[in-house]
C-alpha cells in the first residue's frame, strides 16, 4: 500500500512540475503550447543519455536536459512567437509531432519504440537514490524549487509584462514592451524547467519510452492547468492531483469493469471540462468572473 | 493661446492606403512642444490612422516621420514608444485582468529581461512615477481593483494614468473625453492642463466641438485622409467651409 501511495505521490510531483511550468506560459502569457511533453521528453532522454554514457549524477544530467530543452524551445519560439496565438498552437503541434518521430526513430539515443531500460539510479553528491522514498523527497524538493522560481517570476516585473501581453498585446507594444523577446524568454524558462521533470521521471522509473512524451501528455497537462485554474500558483497543483487521482479513484468504485476505466476516465475529463468552462471559467482555483464582479465597480 | 515650442514630431507627405482606400493622403503635419493640438474631422477622416503612422503601428507607404529630427521609419513600435511617444486607444486596451496598480507599474518597467536594471534607486524612481500617476488620476484608492471591474470613467482615467506613468513626452490621445460626465470631464481637463504645464505635449482626436474649443491650442482638420487646414482654434472653427464638411453638408 505504501509503495502505491509513494509511487502516486512521485508521479503527482513530477506532473505538477510540468503543469506549473506550462501554466507559466499558458496562464500568465497566454501562449497555448501543445508541445510541453516534448520538453519533458528532451529532459528525460538527455538526462538518461548523459547518465548512461558519462555516468553523470542527477544535477549534471538535469542541467544538460535543461540546457538542451532551452535551446530547442528557443528555436521554436523565435520564429513562432512572431505570429499571433493560433499560429503558435499550430507550430507547437507540428513540433510535438516531429519530436515523436525523432523519439521513435533515433534509436541509438532514444532506444526507439522499446525505449531505454536499466537507467542507473540517480546519484546526488555521491549518494545513490535507491528507494522510492528518496525519489519522493527529491521530487518534492524540485517541485518546491520550481514553485519558488515561478512565484518570484510572476510577481516580478517580468510577470507583469507577461500578463500585460496576455491581456492586450497591442497595448503592450505601444508601451515599449518588446513582446517577442519577453514571450521567447518565458517559453525558454518554462521549457528548461519542464526538463527537470523529465530527468526525475527517467531516474525514478529507470525506464523511458516515447509513449510518455506524446501529444496526449501535452493535452493532459493542458487539462491539468485549465481545470485547476490558469494564472494561479495553486491551480495547476490541484488540477494535477485531480487528474492523476481520478483513475485511481475510479478503480476503487465497485461494479466498474477494469477494462472500461480508461474510457470512463475520458468521459469524466470531457464532462468535467465542459461543466467547468460553463460554471467556473477561471478553473477550480481561478478567480471567478461572475456578473456580480463585473458590476462591482459601477457607480 | 500658445503656438508651441520646438518641433517634437514632424510628419512629411505621409500616405497610407488600405486596399485602394486612401486612409491618409499626403499629410504634412507638425506637433510642437508644450501645447495641445487637436485632430478633428468626420469619421473615416484618417485621424486614428495618422496616430498609427506616428507610433509605428503602421508603416507609411510614402513620406517621412521624424521625432526631434530623427527618422522613425523602420523602428519597431516598442522602440518608438521608448523614445517618449505614448498613446491611448479608443477602446482603451487596458490590461483588464491586472490590478489598477499593476497596469500603471508595468508601463514603467521597460526591460524585457527577467529583471529590471538600475537596482533599488531605479526601482524607487519607477515606484514614485506609478504613485504620482495614481494620485493625479484619483485612482489611488482603487489600486487593488482589476481594471475590468472599474466604472467607465475610472477606466478612462486608468488609460491616462498609464500614459502618465510611462513618462511619455508626447501623448497621443484617441477620443479620451468621449462618454465622460461633466465632473469627470472637468477633472480630465485640469489633468491635461497640469501635464502640459509640466512639459508634456498632447495631441488629441476629438469629435465634440465644444471640447475641441475648450482644450485646443491648435487644430488640424482632416477629411478623407487629407489635411485640409491647420491653425488656431478661432480660425479653424469659424471657417464655414470646414463646418460644412464636418456636419456633412459636403460642398460639391
Amino acid at each position: 500500500m505504501w509503495a502505491y501511495v509513494i509511487n502516486l505521490a512521485v508521479l503527482i510531483s513530477i506532473n505538477a512540475i510540468l503543469a506549473v511550468t506550462l501554466n507559466f506560459i499558458l496562464g500568465y502569457a497566454g501562449i497555448f503550447s501543445i508541445a510541453h511533453a516534448l520538453f519533458f521528453g528532451v529532459g528525460a532522454y538527455t538526462a538518461t543519455f548523459v547518465a548512461m554514457k558519462f555516468g553523470a549524477g542527477f544535477l549534471t544530467a538535469t542541467a544538460a536536459g535543461m540546457a538542451l530543452a532551452a535551446l530547442i524551445s528557443l528555436a521554436l519560439a523565435l520564429p513562432a512567437l512572431r505570429v499571433r496565438g493560433e499560429y503558435f498552437v499550430a507550430a507547437s503541434l507540428g513540433l510535438q509531432m516531429l519530436a515523436i518521430t525523432i523519439f521513435t526513430e533515433w534509436k541509438s539515443v532514444t532506444g526507439g519504440i522499446g525505449g531505454l531500460t536499466n537507467i542507473p539510479a540517480a546519484k546526488f553528491f555521491g549518494f545513490e537514490l535507491s528507494q522510492p522514498g528518496h525519489y519522493l523527497i527529491l521530487s518534492l524538493i524540485c517541485l518546491g524549487l520550481v514553485l519558488l522560481i515561478m512565484r518570484a517570476l510572476v510577481r516580478s516585473s517580468f510577470g507583469r509584462s507577461l500578463k500585460a501581453i496576455r491581456d492586450d498585446e497591442t497595448a503592450a507594444w505601444a508601451y515599449g514592451k518588446n513582446v517577442a523577446v519577453i514571450k521567447t524568454t518565458a517559453v525558454v524558462v518554462s521549457s528548461a524547467l519542464a526538463a527537470v521533470a523529465g530527468s526525475l521521471y527517467a531516474f525514478y522509473l529507470s525506464f523511458i519510452n516515447v509513449e510518455s512524451f506524446v501529444l496526449e501528455t501535452s493535452i493532459q497537462l493542458m487539462a491539468m492547468v485549465i481545470i485547476g485554474g490558469t494564472a494561479t500558483l495553486v491551480g495547476p497543483l490541484i488540477g494535477t492531483v485531480l487528474i492523476l487521482l481520478l483513475p485511481a479513484a475510479l478503480s476503487y468504485l465497485p461494479y466498474l469493469p477494469v477494462t472500461e476505466i480508461g474510457s470512463i476516465q475520458q468521459i469524466a475529463y470531457g464532462l468535467a471540462m465542459v461543466l467547468l468552462m460553463i460554471y467556473r471559467p477561471g478553473g477550480l482555483w481561478g478567480f471567478q468572473e461572475t456578473p456580480k464582479s463585473r458590476e462591482g465597480g459601477s457607480p | 493661446m500658445s503656438q508651441g515650442g520646438e518641433i517634437l514630431l514632424q510628419a512629411t507627405g505621409v500616405a497610407k492606403t488600405f486596399g485602394g482606400l486612401k486612409a491618409v493622403d499626403d499629410v504634412t503635419f507638425t506637433l510642437r512642444a508644450g501645447i495641445i493640438t487637436t485632430l478633428v474631422g468626420p469619421n473615416g477622416a484618417g485621424k486614428t490612422t495618422l496616430f498609427n503612422l506616428m507610433t509605428g503601428h503602421l508603416v507609411p507607404d510614402r513620406g517621412e516621420v521624424n521625432w526631434l529630427g530623427r527618422s522613425l521609419l523602420g523602428l519597431p513600435h516598442w522602440q518608438i514608444a521608448r523614445l517618449g511617444i505614448g498613446r491611448t486607444f479608443q477602446d482603451l486596451k487596458l490590461f483588464n485582468n491586472m490590478t489598477v496598480e499593476e497596469n500603471v507599474t508595468t508601463v514603467t518597467e521597460r526591460n524585457s529581461w527577467l529583471w529590471q536594471s538600475g537596482g533599488a534607486g531605479a526601482k524607487g524612481e519607477r515606484r514614485a512615477r506609478a504613485e504620482s500617476a495614481l494620485a493625479a488620476t484619483g485612482l489611488g484608492g482603487k489600486r487593488n481593483a482589476r481594471a475590468i471591474d472599474l466604472a467607465y470613467a475610472d477606466r478612462k482615467f486608468l488609460s491616462l494614468a498609464r500614459i502618465l506613468a510611462s513618462g511619455a513626452r508626447l501623448w497621443l490621445l484617441d477620443e479620451p473625453a468621449s462618454g465622460l460626465d461633466r465632473g469627470s470631464y472637468e477633472r480630465f481637463l485640469s489633468l491635461l492642463r497640469d501635464q502640459v504645464r509640466l512639459g508634456v505635449t498632447i495631441c488629441i482626436i476629438e469629435h465634440n466641438l465644444d471640447i475641441v474649443q475648450g482644450i485646443s491650442d491648435r487644430i488640424a482638420f482632416l477629411d478623407q485622409g487629407r489635411l485640409l487646414a491647420e491653425g488656431d482654434p478661432k480660425t479653424i472653427l469659424s471657417d464655414p467651409a470646414l463646418a460644412a464638411i464636418y456636419f456633412g453638408e459636403r460642398a460639391s
